[in-house]
């Protein structure tokens, strides 16, 4: 048991340690100086959970909501800088923060420096029966100043820590606060605030605005989520930097490329090959970046026996990530880059909504709902079309038509009924996971062919790589038809009437649905 | 979660030393732990200066739960909490007797508290009697400080006969030689014969001034006097037992 209190900023602490002295047997214990940092993800993946994390002097805390219990801490070693879950040795601490922040990199937010005395109040025994730490803190971001005063029970001695606390309040020390307190203010102070970053896409829209007034907000957001990202990607700071950048790239082009006839055509067109040409330089290095995600699952697939040609394969793929993400530093520092960025931007903040276009001044409510719907149609008619013994080609195509769908539906979930949009999107999801699986698993297997097809033969490394790759794809292979199979059902709960009811209500226009004509959908 | 009792047939070995200076270690290195003293002298709540609470005695030992709980107290030191001895221990044995399932009831008294301490250290009084056989059973681990003599050899043969007998698993046992003399031939000439039998543990703790001191001070050594050998000899000791412990 133990309380923590902010001092009153008009208290001294001079006078109150005096009469401390004087009231109690006090021993006190040399200053001790200490500094906290709070780290996060960028995306506040441990403060969405509840967790608080700190680095001292001595070892990493973890600790779990607000009353300040700790859960599990790591020791911290100098010689090791540790950022992802991995670098920390397995235990309790990295069980708790694996599934947490997965790949992504602790960053540290906020720096506290203490300087505390530790005051002992002793019982005629020379026993300390209670702890007091008189702290003075300076939160480094902002250099501001607080002093704290922690009152900690030692168990079986209750009756002093209340004579203690009563102490205090004579002080007017009342005010409790936490071990994170430090953690908020300097977040607060630094400009920033918890959740300020998501990777998922939230923005409100009204169903009355112009389609060119939202289009105008969904764009402006996506270009901000771009910008927040790129210094990440730029530092290489986490894979997850990058993976942001391009899917606000990816929902870009989606944007442009369905939602027809809301900016000028010309504005259109260049934005579409300016778009192409930044997801065509982001592209290599994420590519190997999801390969390397695969080291633990290629090993899990294999016999131990030919697991060591996956050494030298992914050795060589940390290599060539290097070497394109060099060259993806380059891109973005380069002119072009620049250009396209500072074009896009000034556009969408200053000229856009001066041209008309056909669908420019129409409620936005209107097109969505058309290109939803129509969207939803094509992907139920070819993915009726497909059997087991279409070609692999038809799954990808339907693929990409849900992933535009998925697009579409998130940009504009905020016209439509929450739970309502929460239940097209799960089903749509189950439906992309088989879908995504099944092409992961092809672009897999194609990316190890291209790789066999340059290996030489000639030394006992590389054909001791050539086996364990061929193993592999066997593997890839049988999983992939494995998906193939469950196709079907998944195909077939995603057409299900209910779903088909749904995407009808909420999508196809000016049908209302009156029960006395029966009228479900399009004719 | 490991419950270690430091036990030895004869008095006098440095046992309240042992678990008084090794529970103080566990404690430092991150682990809640509580020290149990179970010798109706109270010595190892004399070296924490904690006087046992007067509602306190055997009776309620053996009740465990709050009776227990409300009778543990905070040391000095944070994360090593202790349960004083009452004087009323020395009759435990009788209590015991009295009692239906007489062999396990340490064990369920201490059941709860291993939810909450990772380490419980048990002290022990010096005999051979119901009570050592609950201590036997309850832990996982006993640690016999041993002194290099021919009697003290014979004690701990008489010990793995009985452990036998109440068909306690011998592998639970580890010694570790104490108070040992550098002058005296006779314990290195014990030593040398001891040292590769089973369940011997390299450490040794020599018979030095500062464990004495400790009843002056009333501190574990490695507080006291954190630089001497005492305090390098239980730091040893410490690692082979949390080594130990680690492969249990």
């Amino acid at each position: 048991m133990s309380i923590l209190w902010v001092l009153p900023e008009t208290l001294e602490t001079e006078p109150l340690v005096a009469d401390l002295k004087d009231s109690f047997f006090v021993e006190s214990e040399p200053v001790a100086r200490s500094t906290k940092t709070w780290f996060d993800t960028f995306d506040w993946r441990l403060y969405k959970n509840n967790f608080y994390l700190y680095a001292d002097e001595e070892a990493w805390h973890l600790f779990r909501g607000k009353p300040d219990i700790e859960a599990a801490s790591h020791p911290l070693d100098d010689k090791i800088r540790r950022v992802f879950a991995w670098d920390f040795s397995t235990g309790r601490f990295r069980l708790l923060i694996e599934p947490v922040i997965e790949m992504r990199s602790l960053m540290p937010l906020v720096t506290l420096e203490s300087s505390t005395i530790c005051l002992r109040i002793l019982n005629k025994d020379d026993k300390t029966v209670a702890f007091v730490f008189l702290a003075e803190h300076v939160l480094r971001e902002i250099r501001g100043v607080y002093s704290s005063v922690k009152l900690q029970c030692v168990r079986g001695y209750e009756r002093q820590f209340r004579k203690m606390t009563r102490f205090f309040s004579q002080y007017g020390i009342t005010e409790q606060t936490s071990v994170q307190y430090p953690f908020e203010e300097g977040i607060k102070a630094g400009g920033r605030k918890p959740l300020d970053y998501s990777s998922r896409f939230m923005i409100r829209l009204k169903p009355e605005m112009s389609a060119r007034q939202a289009m105008v907000l969904v764009y402006r957001e996506l270009l901000e989520a771009m910008l927040k990202n790129e210094s990440g990607v730029i530092e290489d700071i986490d894979s997850e930097f990058l993976h942001d950048f391009r899917v606000a790239i990816r929902r870009t082009r989606s944007g442009l490329g369905q939602i027809k006839n809301v900016l000028p055509a010309e504005i259109t067109e260049n934005a579409k090959k300016d778009f192409a040409w930044l997801g065509s330089i982001t592209g290599p290095t994420r590519d190997l970046d999801v390969y390397l995600f695969y080291e633990q699952n290629y090993r899990a697939r294999l016999p131990e026996r030919l697991q060591e040609g996956l050494d030298t394969f992914f050795a060589d793929l940390r290599l060539k990530r290097k070497d394109k993400q060099e060259k993806l530093v380059a891109q973005l520092k380069s002119q072009q880059y620049r250009e396209i960025i500072a074009g896009w931007q000034g556009y969408l903040n200053g000229d856009a909504g001066k041209e008309s276009t056909i669908n420019a001044d129409r409620p936005i409510i209107e097109p969505v709902r058309e290109i939803i719907y129509r969207t939803y149609r094509k992907i139920m008619k070819d993915g009726t079309a497909i059997t087991p013994s279409s070609p692999d080609d038809n799954l990808h195509r339907l693929r990409i038509q849900c992933k535009k769908l998925r697009y579409i539906l998130e940009f504009f979930t905020s016209l439509f009924p929450e739970n309502d949009m929460k239940r097209v999107i799960k089903h749509l999801k189950r439906l992309q996971n088989n879908l995504g699986d099944f092409n992961d698993l092809s672009v897999q297997q194609e990316m190890l062919r291209n790789y066999l097809a340059d290996i030489k033969p000639s030394s006992r490394k590389n054909q001791e790589l050539s086996v364990s790759l061929g193993g592999l794809l066997t593997n890839l292979y049988h999983e992939q038809h494995r998906m193939r199979d469950a196709f079907a059902s998944r195909f077939s709960e995603f057409s299900a009437s209910k779903n088909a009811i749904l995407y009808t209500t909420l999508f196809y226009k000016k049908v209302r649905i009156k029960p006395l004509q029966g009228s479900m959908g399009p004719k | 979660m490991s419950v270690i009792a430091v036990y030895n047939i004869k008095g006098g070995v440095g046992k309240t030393a042992t678990a008084v200076n090794l529970s103080y270690l566990s404690a430092a290195g991150g682990n809640k732990t509580l020290l149990c003293d179970m010798d109706s002298q109270g010595s190892a709540g004399f070296y924490f200066r904690v006087r046992s609470s007067r509602k306190f005695n055997t009776r309620k030992l053996l009740k465990g739960g709050k009776h227990v709980d409300r009778s543990i107290r905070g040391t000095d030191f944070l994360g090593l909490d202790l349960l004083p001895a009452d004087f009323s221990y020395r009759n435990l044995d009788i209590a015991l007797d009295d009692m239906k399932k007489s062999r396990q009831r340490i064990s369920r008294v201490l059941k709860p508290l291993q939810q909450e301490y990772d380490h419980i250290f048990l002290d022990c009084p010096p005999n051979i009697t119901l009570l050592s056989e609950n201590i036997f059973y309850a832990a996982d681990y006993i640690l016999v400080p041993l002194i290099p003599t021919t009697l003290s050899h014979l004690a701990l043969q008489q010990l793995y006969r009985f452990l036998d007998e109440i068909q306690v698993d011998r592998s639970k046992v580890f010694v570790f030689f104490s108070m040992v003399e550098k002058r005296k031939k006779m314990h290195w000439e014990m030593m040398r014969q001891l040292i590769k039998k089973k369940r011997f543990l390299p450490a040794i703790i020599p018979y030095l001034a500062d464990v004495e001191k400790m009843g002056l001070y009333r501190q574990p050594v490695n507080v006291s006097s954190p630089h001497s050998m005492a305090a390098a000899a239980y730091n040893s000791l410490w690692k082979e037992v949390r080594n130990g412990l680690k492969l249990q």
